[in-house]
């Protein structure tokens, strides 16, 4: 019984992919999610990073060195842009839960992700060239 | 003689005790006509073990909630030229969110529990009800004059929640509209029904139950409203107010 | 001693309405349709609570039944009504002439009618034709016929009546000497055959009736007449608008919920398990429409679809046959026992067709049951999806 139900709800969640729906909303909820998802795993990869520290300033600066890499500052910048989109997006909901803007949500939600878009836009290139 | 095109139809299978499937027809349409029109007449001519909801044909009775080419829609009202070309598929499947009885027929009883529930009211009075902008209505006799809500119970609402997909113990859009529309004030008793874990706070905004009304309820805009309605009533309590 | 047993073939509003009664009389009753609930025509009916002015002139026998019924009606099931009520209006002199029969035929068949200025009516309903000439207000009311069937299933159901939809009937189940004794049956859902048995089998399957009555090799027949109906997406109006004339195409507009629906017209045809919708015909009603309604002209059309009446089979075209109801014994017209066959009527006059269906039902049983319908509150239709079948 329990399995059935694990089934149901997996697919559900892949349901939130479906791009047969593209309406603003239900965007934006995929959106909020899944960087939340990215946030929370970042979270955890900070802890382990600060959990270097205690391990003495050798291995700490050699780990700074491995995370130098491109790869690893896109990985930050998907980090800011994530931390953008899901905050904006936070404040879209939580003006809507309170019956503000409601009729303007698509706006609302376009809105705030061009804001988002921008800074990530500039941080980026802060982040490249510096 | 008006214009017809050929339209495959493909259509979800599924009766008891077997694995569920499409099927394909091909059907000569005019482009005027509506999908659920489509439907039947697969039934009367091509299959008659094809089982569907429908009742009324105009939008007013809720039964003919499909899944249109993925997209929740009322197949009563939905015309075949806005949903296919000639020679295109009308992908036809049951709602989502609902456990299917067969081929087309979902079981919606845990739904219209719910409706009970909320004490939603079919019939409102004509000052309850919103109105399309430019209609006169005659004035001050608003009070005397019913008519049957917007809300039709279709459950197309419940098919497109992301929520729900995920909670099926969130009570569901059309269910808290119900609830705004009748006013906590009005029932009180249902104010710990909805201020809850599964009830107003759990929506996300996603917005899609408003997307895919076929009847102006605007679910949606009624959450957020009836978020307003219970803060309001706690703060009342708290301080004894009625 | 156990109950009699009944089954009914069809849900649609005779059939429901008739299962209602038998439970409430005392019998075991077994629903059987082949579809959902009222998937055919009773779905289909526009959903005017006739005041019966409708046929006050012509056919005063189904004019009392509606005024009758629809008192009762308002009464028993006000949670499916708008009760607002309707008005006739005469547009041409033509039309005012008829004004003088329909006054006394509504005073014949006792149906209250209260004689407005076109002034009083304009000021009732601003968006009727502002050229009338006359307008009569009647209790009209427009109902909800899924919602209307369904709590007269939940009642049924709620006194033990069961309920087998998608479930067809195949053949007819026959004892030694040719009486009906019960139906095999096609469980669409499932794939599965099997017999039903009952003391008694009622046909209430409207306009589909002679697929039952010719398993007997019955006379008893209808004659199949669809009409279109035109659903519009404003509400222009708040009660139901008739215009002043004999029963004619398009001769009514009804609001419902934020819509109007336009009606009707009138023609026979041979097979009604579809009915295409004939596009001459909703230009037909958007245009007629328009004459009661003009702003109906700058609404959006949103849907189309054609009703098929059960007309009892007697000679005339459509429009003058009368819109009342006959139930037949088998027994009597066909020497077969065991099948009654309910047809004709309109969904004003469901729960008394139930009445008399059961009536007859009783008394070939011999059963001592009144009819208790016409005082008995129905429960919430959504009980129908809540009580265990």
């Amino acid at each position: 019984m329990q399995s059935e139900t694990r089934k149901v709800t997996l697919s559900a969640i892949l349901r939130w992919f479906d791009p047969r729906k593209t309406e603003a909303g239900n965007w934006a909820f995929i959106l909020n999610r899944v960087s939340a998802i990215g946030l929370t795993i970042y979270l955890y990869l900070h802890l382990i990073i600060l959990g270097k520290l205690a391990q003495g300033p050798e291995a700490y600066d050699s780990f700074i060195d491995i995370v130098r890499d491109p790869i690893f500052v896109f990985g930050e910048f998907l980090v800011v842009a994530g931390g953008f989109i899901h905050g904006l997006n936070g404040i879209r909901v939580i003006l809507n839960s309170f019956g503000i803007g409601v009729p303007y949500q698509k706006q609302l939600f376009f809105g705030l992700m061009a804001v988002a878009v921008i800074a990530s836009v500039i941080i980026g290139i802060r982040m490249f060239t510096v | 003689m008006s214009e017809t095109w050929t339209i495959k139809y493909v259509i979800y299978r599924e009766k008891k005790g077997q694995e569920p499937k499409f099927e394909e027809f091909s059907l000569e349409m005019r482009p005027e006509e509506y999908v659920l029109d489509g439907v039947e007449k697969i039934w009367a001519y091509h299959d008659r073990s094809l089982t569907f909801q429908h009742a009324c044909h105009h939008s007013t009775c809720g039964a003919c909630g499909m899944l249109v080419n993925g997209v929740e829609k009322l197949t009563c009202i939905t015309k075949i030229k806005d949903v296919t070309e000639n020679g295109g598929v009308v992908r036809i499947e049951p709602m989502r969110n609902f456990p299917v009885v067969s081929d087309l027929v979902v079981d919606m009883s845990t739904f219209f529990s719910r409706m009970e529930t909320a004490k939603a009211r079919q019939v409102v009075s004509l000052s309850e009800s919103p109105t399309d902008s430019g209609i006169k209505r005659e004035p001050n006799a608003a009070d005397d004059l019913y008519r049957l809500s917007d809300c039709i119970e279709c459950g197309l609402c419940i098919s497109a929640c992301p929520i729900t997909a995920t909670n099926p113990e969130y009570l569901g859009p059309a269910i808290l509209a119900a609830v705004q529309l009748n006013g906590l004030d009005r029932f009180p008793e249902l104010l710990s029904w909805v201020d809850n874990a599964d009830g107003v706070w759990r929506c996300h905004s996603a917005f899609e139950c408003t997307e895919v009304c076929p009847s102006n309820v605007e679910p949606a805009w009624r959450i957020m409203d009836l978020r307003k309605q219970v803060v309001s009533r706690r703060v009342k309590n708290l301080f004894g107010m009625k | 001693m156990s109950k009699p047993t009944a089954i009914v073939i069809g849900a649609g509003f005779t059939g429901v309405a008739t299962a209602h009664d038998l439970a409430l009389r005392g019998f075991e009753v077994t629903v059987v349709e082949r579809g959902p609930i009222v998937n055919g025509t009773s779905g289909r009916t526009h959903g005017l609570l006739h005041s019966g002015g409708r046929y006050a002139v012509k056919d005063q026998e189904s004019a009392i039944e509606c005024i009758v019924e629809n008192r009762i009606l308002r009464k028993i099931v006000p949670q499916v009504i708008e009760p607002n009520g309707g008005l006739f209006i005469a547009i041409t002199e033509e039309d005012l002439a008829y004004g003088e029969l329909f006054i006394d035929g509504c005073q014949q068949c006792d149906i209250d009618i209260e004689e407005l200025t076109p002034k009083q009516a304009l000021e009732l309903e601003p968006n009727i034709n502002p050229k009338l000439l006359a307008a009569f207000l009647v209790p009209d009311g427009t109902f909800d016929p899924l919602r209307l069937a369904l709590a007269f299933a939940a009642t049924a159901k709620k006194n033990g009546a069961r309920f087998k939809l998608y479930t067809e009937v195949e053949n007819l189940l026959f004892d030694g000497q040719g009486n009906v004794v019960g139906i095999q049956v096609w469980d669409r859902t499932s794939g599965e055959r099997y017999d039903l048995h009952a003391d008694i089998i009622i046909n209430a399957t409207g306009a589909w009736a002679g697929q039952i009555t010719q398993k007997v090799n019955s006379d008893v027949s209808v004659t199949p007449t669809p009409g279109v109906m035109v659903a519009y997406d404003q509400r222009l109006i708040q009660r139901a608008i008739n215009r002043l004339c004999k029963p004619s195409d398009g001769d009514i507009v009804l609001p419902q919920r934020r819509m109007m629906v336009v009606g009707t017209t009138s023609f026979t045809v041979e097979d009604v398990d579809y009915v295409p919708v004939v596009e001459e015909q909703v230009q037909e009603m958007l245009k007629r429409g328009a004459e009661l309604i003009p702003g109906i002209l700058q609404t959006k059309e949103r849907g189309a679809y054609m009703a098929t009446r059960p007309l009892i089979k007697e000679s005339g075209p459509g429009r003058s046959i009368s819109r009342t109801f006959k139930c037949y014994d088998h027994k009597v017209v066909d020497n077969v026992d065991g099948l009654i066959t309910i047809t004709g009527g309109k969904a004003t006059t469901l729960r008394q067709m139930a009445e008399r269906v059961a009536d007859m039902a009783c008394e070939k049983l011999g059963i001592q049951a009144t009819c208790l319908t016409a005082e008995v509150p129905l429960i919430s239709y959504r009980e129908y999806y809540r009580l265990p079948n």
